[in-house]
């Protein structure tokens, strides 16, 4: 038994209270410098937090074992419910966001509902569908939203009248959000709740015949994961002031699976690590952005062969080879 | 009359989804891999057909047999090289496919530009049948098409690696029972998938125009054709391909046709939902 | 634990590292930087080249005779292009670059209708002069100071090409294919007027998804109507080329027209000589023009590859450009380069006699007035057939 726990724990690296606490301080050092580079580098910074956020999203799903290639279907749902919500509705940015993520949930529930029994690449193929099918109905239904144009000059976001205008003030919003989630995930994966989504995604069979239900802790994996990405949406939509459906089609999914895959699967700072050196990579090595390209693809085959766990699980081997030896 | 001319449009083009997708479900069945760079195959079939015609100035059909060995050889030592670790694993091994996809798209990009290219046709005119006008361009290409699966129908029913691989799919465990060696079939399964997108790449190469972003198309049908008619079963693949090219055809007489693309991915869903083995299809879920 | 703190500060230090590697994005003194953002890649990219290499052969031109002199300084031209791949999202990181982190002050761009109104807010807030290609009349107004239109737009020129069309070929009925985006949409519309005011009818009005390539379905729906003209205006002219192609394989003999937005090489290039003998373009070239025939053998020379028709626009926009940096002695002050920009009278370039317009239609002269042509193509070459003005064609 305490092997099978001292497995688990090298697996789980980062989630010693004090590994988390390290790394927020770690993000929050890192997160002050860009506020002091200027514009450009701030809007960087906040794409990268906005893709934390909605990778931490997929890393919850897939630690209960299912990989969605749906993910930018959801954070559409967030952008435009939250936007449309508060266009006809007449509500405050923060209600339509609320707004916005209770629809993300519900859809999530339904979908996940029909679709959870599928495994494997089956789950993957049907998120993929959908995400397609998301893509087009947002095209086709121009009248409802603005279609191929989209919809421009949105406001932005406030709270109780505060109003985050400007890119600092938005930062600092996004850093909150961000923060938010990782803590959120933090206390998912270290609950039993975590356990059993681990449980379940490594055996499920297995899971079953202790009394889990496969079924229900996916699907309120799903409901959580989908929520983050919609509330990535809202930020998101607010942010760049355009919201269309171009922004969220396959290759932004495959973008997201691709950042979990790189940052880790499984770690809590996966998302962290490959949203950072995802996002910032094209912008650092400017132009030549085929060769990137290139060297993400190549990037991703080498980390499947030799690093399974991702960029995040290099320090975790690290130490393993030390204890084992 | 419109819809008889719509129904030979949408066999035709049926008929071309399906050579798109046969490998991809080929390398599923035997492999239990969703092959991510099917696309790019394609893509690079068109490229290589493009070269070899316009560059060397090879007769077309010559261009066509050298792409199809090119990349059954390439195909095969791609699999044995990198993916071999993976071969267990579906969704790593998907995965990593996506990976080079992304390599193979982007060298593409790097070498031959972002600009569209265009071939020169290889035949022109049109086909008259009563009303119905079917371009020559395309009558072409079918024909080839299904000479191409004819020939494979008979590999895979009647040489040995070809039975090898089809006990492969019915059922894994028999198959290695059995000792069919897995350094053979797992290179020359995917080999032979990828081929035959690459293949169908350089028989359409002359219909559209080649370009480095050819491949997400493809891709696309072959998953729905795929998802349809069962992963792993070619007759499934004929089936949906077929029906594909005829739901689009008849749907874009009636609707828009972003409305038809809709139409066809909830069919899509519904269909994973309710039939994921699709309506041929073998393989455990 | 030890090794856990040493890999985290390891992974910190990296990262630091790599974000200092940005350029700090100061200009030198010396070089006068002008930003270029269009699409690379996709359906638009033979635009986008177009627009790049046109100023980037105007900056060569400069830079070869020492720099571009103004107030007694000379600066090197610098054109930085980066691919808006035709994404307003994209479109909008880029522009967010090119203006904060290289710091330029005029922008080459936006090529589509989607992206501009996505941008248009960042480079005025910035005063940041945009020469656009973007076909919606949003992208010009009163309240946008620092943008101008080189390109003329259906707006401008197809009421006097379609008056002529209608009637040389006697035309009843006409079938469009277009993107289903921003340009496609305001195109469609503007050419439903048009042709109802020349008497003939836009019956069937196909709307597509832009990375389409098979037209076969929505040709066959066309020909159902009994048209007796296709048009072509508002696609990227590789897909033009596909639709004119598959339009002949299917036994269209009608007229096929293109009522606005150059294209023809790269049309003949995918269609063949065959399938576009006899088609009837927009043309803004005169052949004939010696400044015309000189771009377009330089252009041939520098770049050896089909120029596409908008290219000397831009080539004409950088240098009306620098003149005005001279004119008004400054490449900082934008608002000063704009008021010079916009007061250019009879500026001699590539394309002829230029004037700016456009004070009816959007409140304000900053659509650039060139001349232009109705060209009937023969054996692949343009042979022009009337000479046209915003009144008519003759």
């Amino acid at each position: 038994m305490s092997e099978m726990v001292k497995k688990m724990d090298r697996r789980a690296w980062g989630l010693k209270p004090s590994g988390l606490y390290a790394g927020l301080l770690l993000l929050l050092c890192l997160a002050a410098w860009p506020a002091l580079m200027g514009p450009y580098v701030l809007h960087v910074a906040i794409l990268v937090c906005l893709n934390i956020l909605i990778v931490n999203g997929l890393s919850i799903i897939e630690r209960a074992g299912q990989l969605s290639f749906g993910h930018s279907a959801f954070v559409a749902f967030g952008a435009y419910g939250s936007v449309l919500m508060s266009m006809h509705f007449g509500l405050s940015p923060m209600a339509g966001g609320v707004l916005a993520l209770i629809l993300a949930a519900i859809i999530a529930l339904v979908l996940g509902g029909v679709i959870l029994r599928l495994k494997g690449v089956y789950f993957v193929l049907v998120t993929f569908a959908f995400a397609e099918l998301t893509r087009l109905a947002l095209m086709d239904w121009a009248d409802l939203t603005g279609g191929a144009n989209g919809i421009a000059a949105i406001p932005a976001f406030e709270l109780f009248g505060y109003a985050f205008d400007t890119r600092p003030r938005f930062y600092g919003l996004v850093l909150v959000a961000v923060a938010f989630s990782i803590i959120l995930t933090y206390r998912i994966f270290r609950n039993p709740l975590g356990e059993a989504f681990r449980a379940v995604a490594e055996n499920g069979a297995l899971a079953e015949s202790t009394g889990l239900s496969v079924y229900r802790l996916q699907l309120l994996a799903f409901i959580i994961g989908c929520m983050l990405a919609a509330l990535g949406g809202v930020l998101m939509a607010r942010y760049i002031g355009f919201v269309s459906p171009e922004s969220f089609n396959l290759n932004v999914s495959v973008g997201l699976v691709t950042m979990l895959v790189i940052g880790g699967r499984g770690s809590l700072w996966g998302p962290a690590v490959g949203a950072i050196v995802l996002t910032t990579l094209p912008e650092v090595f400017r132009g030549a952005l085929q060769t990137q390209h290139i060297f993400y693809g190549i990037a991703l085959i080498l980390i499947l062969r030799f690093l399974p766990g991702g960029l995040a699980g290099v320090p975790g081997l690290l130490r393993g080879r030390q204890k084992v030896s | 009359m419109l819809i008889a001319q719509a129904t030979v449009n949408g066999l035709v083009v049926g008929l071309l989804y399906l050579f798109m997708a046969v490998g991809f479900t080929l390398v599923f069945g035997v492999m239990r891999m969703v092959n991510f760079a099917h696309g790019e195959f394609y893509m690079l079939g068109a490229f290589s057909a493009y070269v070899l015609t316009t560059g060397l100035h090879l007769p077309f059909l010559v261009s066509v047999v050298l792409t199809l060995v090119a990349a059954i050889v390439v195909g095969g030592l791609l699999e044995y090289l990198i993916l071999k670790p993976l071969r267990k694993d579906e969704l790593n091994g998907m995965i990593v496919t996506i990976g080079l996809a992304m390599v193979l798209q982007n060298g593409a990009l790097l070498v031959f530009g972002p600009d569209p290219l265009s071939m020169p046709a290889v035949i022109t005119g049109t086909t008259r049948i009563g009303s119905i006008v079917i371009p020559n361009s395309r009558v072409y290409v079918v024909v080839f098409a299904v000479i191409i699966l004819a020939l494979l129908y008979v590999f895979l029913r009647y040489s040995r690696s070809g039975r090898a691989l089809r006990a492969v799919v019915e059922s894994f465990q028999i198959a290695s029972i059995q000792g069919i060696p897995a350094r053979v079939f797992y290179p020359l399964g995917f080999g032979l998938g990828v081929g035959l997108a690459a293949v169908a790449g350089a028989l359409m190469a002359p219909l559209f125009v080649v370009s480095a972003f050819n491949g997400t198309t493809p891709l696309l049908k072959a998953f729905i054709v795929v998802i349809l008619g069962g992963l792993g079963s070619i007759p499934g693949a004929v089936v949906a391909g077929l029906a594909l090219g005829l739901i689009e055809s008849y749907a874009g007489l009636f609707f828009k046709s972003s409305t038809a693309d809709m139409i066809i991915f909830l069919v899509v869903i519904v269909m994973l939902v309710l039939m994921p083995r699709g309506l041929l299809g073998k393989g455990d879920v | 634990m030890v090794t856990r703190r040493i890999s985290l500060t390891f992974g910190a230090a990296l990262v630091v590292a790599a974000f200092t590697g940005l350029p700090a994005g100061a200009s030198a003194q010396e070089t006068l930087k002008i930003g270029a953002m269009v699409t690379l890649s996709g359906p638009g990219a033979a635009w986008g080249l177009a627009m790049k290499n046109g100023a980037q052969i105007a900056a060569d031109e400069v830079n070869a005779k020492g720099g571009l002199e103004v107030a007694g300084k000379k600066y090197k031209v610098e054109i930085i292009a980066y691919d808006d791949k035709y994404q307003a999202n994209e479109a909008v990181t880029v522009t967010n670059r090119l203006v904060h982190e290289d710091k330029v002050k005029y922008m080459i761009g936006p090529l589509g209708s989607a992206p501009a109104v996505a941008v248009l807010p960042i480079t005025e807030k910035n005063k940041v002069i945009t020469i656009m290609m973007a076909f919606t009349p949003k992208a010009l107004g009163p309240d946008k100071p620092h943008s101008f239109r080189v390109c003329i737009t259906t707006a401008e020129v197809s009421q006097p090409q379609i008056d002529w069309i209608v009637k040389s070929r006697n035309l009843k009925k006409v079938g469009g294919l277009f993107p289903n985006d921003e340009s496609g949409q305001v195109i469609a519309k503007d050419l439903q007027k048009a042709y109802q005011h020349a008497g003939a009818d836009l019956v069937a009005v196909e709307l597509f998804e832009r990375d389409r390539v098979d037209f076969v379905p929505l040709l066959t729906r066309m020909f159902a109507k009994g048209i007796d003209a296709i048009e072509l205006d508002g696609n990227s002219p590789s897909t033009a080329g596909l639709i004119v192609k598959q339009a002949r394989e299917l036994g269209f003999t009608g007229t096929i027209a293109r009522t606005g937005g150059p294209a023809t090489a790269d049309i003949v290039n995918v269609a063949g000589k065959e399938a576009t003998e006899g088609m009837l373009v927009h043309t803004p070239l005169n052949p004939g023009l010696p400044s015309t025939k000189a771009y377009m053998d330089r252009y041939q020379a520098t770049y050896k590859s089909p120029m596409n028709g908008f290219s000397p626009s831009f080539y004409d926009g950088a240098n009306m450009l620098f003149e005005a940096m001279r004119r008004a002695g400054t490449v900082s002050d934008t608002d000063k380069v704009s008021h010079e920009l916009e007061n250019l009278k009879d500026f001699s370039g590539a394309l002829g006699t230029l004037n700016w317009t456009g004070k009816q239609s959007y409140g304000i002269d900053h659509q650039l007035n060139i001349p232009f042509y109705v060209a009937e193509v023969v054996d692949g070459a343009e042979v022009i057939r009337a000479t046209c003005s915003v009144d008519k064609c003759e």
